[in-house]
């Protein structure tokens, strides 16, 4: 949360706003860079750490082609290590593949015989659709339950965290089947496969947001519990406003702070996990070419995969940080001086 | 059979009504039994898993290849080949070589002309160009030469007399394409869109979704067991992929779906009733363990005998399979496939006392603190990675369990080890050291394929899919008399003498057949399943109205 980025909506002239820009220029390159080294790290780590899992590639890419679990001798071998470049040291093929990074090349897939980013921007867009609608509707899920049923006495007070514990520890894909089973079996009203088309991602953003939704409502209820019963509040109600201006003006702000933090941890979280409700659905998406990918030792796509997922967490972390400072100004205050 | 027209059609109706299942057109009441027969149309078919490319020596590249492209025989329901791209053949007396006749005037999709030379050239390609690995070492040891004479007769070639050769290219791995296309395109778009002369062309696939196989209207070389003369009758097949079993039944059950794949065994019975089903058992090697001979507890001929007497396997998989799938005896060939010997499937029945008397016999008559048998102060342990997923489901998983409890009362100790699909094809359970029991199958439409399973592995001419580390002279020289015998009655004979030889020596744990199930609704007329290994054809099929 240390990233500083101003972002007070204030009107400046033309010339404060360059002098400004030229000043915080060297503190942007640095963050750029900073996540360029995190994304080639992230890419780097992924290629070696799948080198040293056991098993040859040649070998992975031969049984992959005649579905076999057998050794191959070298003879059979030798073609493909060639074909892929396996021969060559493995420092030599790490530099080729990072080369390859800064010409927005992320190498051919060794089962697909497809460029990377086609394989992945093929499958990308379902991917972002689908983790940040379930993340707004987890969002709007867990709001609208906290806010109507926290310190709401002890009964519903009680549904309310009851409901959120119970979410929280459903496995995805039993909310998934039973979401099937439902609202597609037994009243048709959503498609068992859905494709891509708004009605069919219904209920695989509802599979992945249940789960979450309990996980931040939770949180968020912790949070509110304890703001409420701040002295501020008290006096806010002294003053005569009502409850409902309470929760909504002075303890929702508060209380939303930890469930922000988490959501940066969520978004990269659930394009990853995304395979569950994908697989379910019948659904395209990075989750399911990532699994493939891992089964098939697809080393160049795993990496590829690895590398836009670091990048949705870095974004997503930038975006929580400028969240942080639209609900909290303290931050924007403490950071940016004088307000 | 979606359109949106047809999706918001359904859901007024169900609003309205809330009925239950909706069939794919939208009506319901005359399909049941006949009804009139529709030109056009889209059958959308739900699969189970995506292959890396469309074609390839992978039983699920088969599958959807099969659409696009055609061979030169085909195999009958009673096992016999039949014409496809080749009208007629001619066998040489020294059994050495067949002269095929092409069907005049055959064109790829390219336009490209299917004659002699571009069959020689496939050949060519399959065998020395790494074209497709399954397809070389199905005819590998005998294959010589594919030459074209004329424009509409090729000749093949072969080192010895191959009785099963016709057989085996029955395979959708010995699909015809088109030379210009392999010559001239890349890698990746003779994977993703192979030009053949099928039914069907590849129009589009949308990765992780689905394939796009569009009607080709030029069609005029369907085989000889096609259910109708000329193009496919249905505009478009939408080949699904939808991994989850439970997901793709119900899409069947919603009338989202036409024709699904892989009927989880708790639906089977519902699915009998509803849809038309069926359920195809893959000749071949069935599903069973290899036993590692050349290391660990089963170098010792009583052991593994008492191994496959000590546990019930065949009330095992009737339980676990709910009595859809059945158990297979014979551990070396499925009942599906010819020549199959039903009486060594009865050797192993299940006997624990037998199984006890030989442990003893063996010199295993210690008992450790847990019960579990010793000898020489070591435990009788049994290390048995299984392909957990595509090769052992959920099911085939529980059926190990409860064996694993059965042997521990003989005093085994069995440990069931769930391998990835990674590791699997990483090799990492491939060598002596790496297991002692291990289960996998291998389809093949021929017994030839104990050849390819049971040929000694030697230092020049390594075997790797000899899984069991067993080399055994005799049984290499039946099964080589009985693939070079140019008599069908000796070499049945043959063939069933290797079986019985393989069981006699225990070398693989029997379980059960590999199988297809296949499950369409019934206002689809004609979808049915090619012989040899299963593979669906969906250029007959209508719909009914």
């Amino acid at each position: 949360m240390s990233i500083a980025l101003d972002t007070r909506p204030s009107v400046r002239s033309g010339a404060r706003a360059a002098q400004e820009a030229a000043r915080k220029a060297p503190a942007l390159l640095g963050k750029v860079l900073s996540a360029v080294l995190v994304l080639i790290a992230a890419a780097s780590v992924t290629f070696f750490a799948q080198l040293l899992i056991p098993g040859d590639r040649a070998t992975t890419i031969l049984n992959l082609q005649t579905g076999r679990s057998q050794k191959w001798s070298a003879a059979e071998l030798a073609p493909v290590n060639e074909k892929f470049g396996f021969d060559h040291p493995v420092l030599v093929q790490w530099l080729h593949y990072v080369g390859g990074l800064f010409q927005g090349d992320l190498g051919t897939s060794f089962t697909q015989y497809r460029p990377v980013t086609q394989v992945i921007g093929d499958q990308l867009l379902p991917s972002l659709v689908l983790t940040l609608s379930a993340l707004v509707v987890a969002w709007l899920l867990a709001l609208t339950i906290t806010l109507l049923t926290v310190k709401r006495g002890r009964f519903v007070s009680g549904l309310g965290s009851s409901w959120e514990a119970v979410t929280a520890s459903l496995p995805p894909y039993w909310v998934g089947v039973v979401l099937l089973v439902l609202f597609a079996v037994k009243w048709p009203i959503f498609p068992v496969i859905g494709g891509t088309d708004l009605w069919g991602t219904v209920l695989p953003v509802l599979t992945l947001a249940i789960p979450l939704a309990g996980f931040l409502g939770q949180v968020t209820r912790d949070e509110f519990e304890k703001v409420l019963d701040q002295p501020f509040v008290t006096t806010a109600r002294t003053r005569g406003m009502s409850d409902t201006g309470v929760r909504l003006r002075h303890a929702l702000r508060h209380s939303v702070l930890p469930a922000i933090t988490l959501s940066g941890w969520a978004l990269g979280a659930l394009i990853s996990g995304a395979v569950i409700a994908e697989n379910i659905y019948g659904r395209p998406g990075i989750g399911q070419v990532l699994v493939t990918a891992v089964n098939t030792r697809d080393v160049p796509t795993v990496s590829g995969i690895v590398l836009v997922v670091a990048a949705v967490y870095v974004v997503a972390n930038l975006l929580v940080d400028l969240a942080f400072r639209l609900v909290d100004p303290r931050l924007a205050v403490s950071k940016g001086g004088q307000r | 059979m979606k359109t949106p027209l047809h999706r918001l059609l359904a859901l007024g109706a169900t609003a309205v009504l809330a009925t239950g299942t909706l069939t794919a057109c939208g009506s319901s009441d005359e399909s049941a039994n006949g009804g009139t027969p529709v030109k056009g149309g889209t059958i959308v078919y739900a699969h189970e898993q995506e292959p890396p490319c469309i074609f390839g020596g992978w039983i699920q590249q088969a599958y959807i290849s099969r659409q696009v492209l055609d061979g030169l025989v085909t195999l009958d329901d009673n096992d016999q080949v039949q014409p496809w791209l080749a009208t007629a053949w001619k066998v040489s007396p020294d059994g050495k070589t067949y002269t095929f006749t092409l069907k005049d005037g055959v064109k790829f999709t390219d336009g490209t002309p299917l004659d002699a030379e571009a069959v020689a050239y496939n050949f060519d390609y399959w065998e020395n160009k790494g074209g497709n690995s399954t397809a070389k070492v199905s005819i590998d040891p005998y294959f010589k030469s594919a030459k074209a004479i004329d424009a509409t007769h090729v000749e093949i070639t072969l080192t010895h007399p191959y009785t099963p050769f016709l057989t085996l290219i029955t395979q959708g791995y010995f699909g015809i394409q088109s030379p210009t296309a392999l010559k001239n395109r890349s890698a990746k778009e003779n994977c993703e869109q192979p030009i053949g002369s099928g039914g069907f062309t590849v129009a589009e696939w949308k990765h992780g979704q689905e394939v796009i196989l569009k009607k080709n209207p030029n069609y005029t070389s369907w085989p000889a067991t096609a259910k109708h003369q000329g193009p496919a009758i249905v505009d478009e097949v939408q080949w699904k992929f939808v991994p989850d079993g439970v997901s793709r039944y119900a899409s069947l059950t919603t009338g989202q779906t036409d024709v699904v794949y892989d009927v989880p065994t708790v639906n089977w019975k519902e699915a009998e009733s509803k849809f038309d089903t069926t359920l195809y058992i893959t000749p071949g090697k069935p599903v069973s363990a290899y036993i590692n001979t050349v290391k660990g507890v089963f170098t010792d001929k009583l052991v593994r005998q008492a191994f496959s007497y000590g546990a019930d396997r065949k009330s095992a998989v009737e339980a676990g399979f709910h009595g859809v799938i059945p158990y297979e005896g014979n551990g070396a060939v499925s009942q599906a496939t010819p020549d199959y010997n039903a009486d060594a499937a009865k050797d192993y029945a299940y006997d624990p006392d037998k199984a006890n008397a030989l442990l003893d016999q063996a010199g295993w008559t210690g008992r450790d603190s847990d019960g579990y048998r010793t000898k020489n102060g070591k435990q009788l342990f049994v290390k048995f990675p299984y392909p957990a997923g595509a090769v052992i489901n959920t099911e085939g998983a529980v059926v190990l369990q409860v064996l694993q409890e059965q042997w521990k009362k003989i005093g085994f100790n069995v440990k069931l080890i769930p391998a990835t699909q990674a590791e699997v094809f990483a090799g990492k359970y491939s060598g002596p050291d790496a297991y002692d029991a291990s289960p996998f199958y291998w389809t093949s439409p021929s017994p030839s394929i104990l050849w390819i399973v049971w040929r000694p592995s030697t230092e020049a001419n390594p075997n790797g899919n000899n899984q069991s580390f067993y080399n055994n002279d005799e049984l290499a020289r039946v099964i080589d008399e009985a693939n070079t015998s140019t008599d069908p009655a000796k070499a049945s004979e043959l063939y069933q003498q290797a079986q019985q030889i393989i069981s006699d020596n225990a070398v693989t744990l029997p379980l059960y057949t590999q199988n297809s199930t296949y499950a369409a609704a019934k206002d689809l007329k004609d979808f049915w399943l090619e012989k040899s290994q299963g593979e669906p054809v969906f250029a007959d099929a209508y719909f009914t109205k």
